[in-house]
């Protein structure tokens, strides 16, 4: 029997995923936008983005715009590798369910 | 938790992130209102053009509805991230706009331009973007009104004179006016289901 792939922690986050998710198919997002998309707080997201930057898949860049400060998140290619290994592993994981 | 559970968990994450995917590529229709506008444009140019005989009636219409888009866009890009298909068509709807601009303004300042030129040009133009367009976006109604607006290309090289500015005023209506309405209702649509997501 083959053995089953592991999740990983990072990423099975439900905010950190839906955070990467929305990442991977925009070229960089603003904080609020982030915030808006997800609908989780401001401490919540924070703390999820410096998780996933600490892990490498999410790089951020700061700046000021009309003197308010703007963070904005990208996605790396370690981020996008991981979350494409993630989705194999959940796929692999369902098996035949995700067909029914 | 059952396995049953653990299935549903798993299937719910799956959905999360197709659900999260698609409302990132979701940025890139938020311009519908531009073709609603550039048909005002258009209609307000044939107005002053063809009853009061403004002399600048396109050249003016056309650098205030370019203006009043780029300050729109600007606006708006700030609450949406750039992705690289809204970059893409970007890029086409400026260089198209840009080349239309060049070619109406020498043509109109050379004093080279009758009426079934200036249809050709700008209906051929808006056919080429709108294809190319529909083919990045994969949408069959795009390109609808690009085979209208070569259609209307094609009657101008042809078809009868007198016709001609009817032909252009419907081709304006259902490219432009029509179609930039449709497109704001689906956007309207998607604000909700995002709004009733959340």
């Amino acid at each position: 029997m083959p053995e089953l792939p592991e999740l990983n922690p990072v990423v099975h986050g439900k905010l950190r995923l839906a955070l990467l998710s929305l990442l991977s198919g925009v070229e960089e997002a603003e904080f609020t936008w982030l915030r808006q998309r997800t609908g989780a707080t401001d401490g919540n997201l924070g703390a999820q983005l410096l998780k996933l930057e600490e892990a490498g898949y999410v790089s951020v860049k700061k700046r000021f715009v009309q003197r308010k400060p703007q963070s904005l998140y990208r996605m790396t290619e370690t981020g996008r590798q991981a979350l494409a290994e993630y989705v194999r592993a959940l796929k692999q994981l369902l098996g035949g369910a995700i067909s029914g | 938790m059952t396995a049953s559970n653990e299935t549903q968990e798993l299937k719910d994450r799956l959905g999360l992130i197709e659900s999260m995917i698609a409302e990132g590529r979701r940025t890139t229709s938020i311009y519908g209102w531009t073709f609603a506008l550039w048909g005002v444009a258009y209609y307000v140019a044939i107005y002053l053009d063809a009853v009061l005989h403004f002399h600048l009636a396109w050249e003016v219409t056309m650098t205030s509805a370019a203006v009043l888009t780029a300050i729109l866009c600007k606006s708006r890009s700030c609450s949406h991230p750039p992705t690289t298909t809204g970059r893409a068509l970007g890029a086409l709807w400026f260089g198209t706009g840009f080349s239309m601009f060049i070619v109406l303004f020498s043509l109109g300042y050379s004093g080279r331009m009758d009426l079934p030129i200036f249809v050709a040009v700008i209906c051929g133009m808006l056919g080429s973007v709108n294809a190319a367009s529909s083919v990045i976006l994969k949408w069959k109604l795009q390109f609808a009104c690009a085979l209208v607006w070569w259609a209307t290309t094609i009657y101008a090289c042809f078809g009868k004179g007198h016709y001609l500015m009817t032909v252009f005023v419907a081709a304006i209506f259902f490219c432009q006016i029509v179609f930039g309405i449709y497109l704001m209702i689906i956007e309207a649509r998607h604000r909700q289901q995002g709004a009733a997501h959340a």
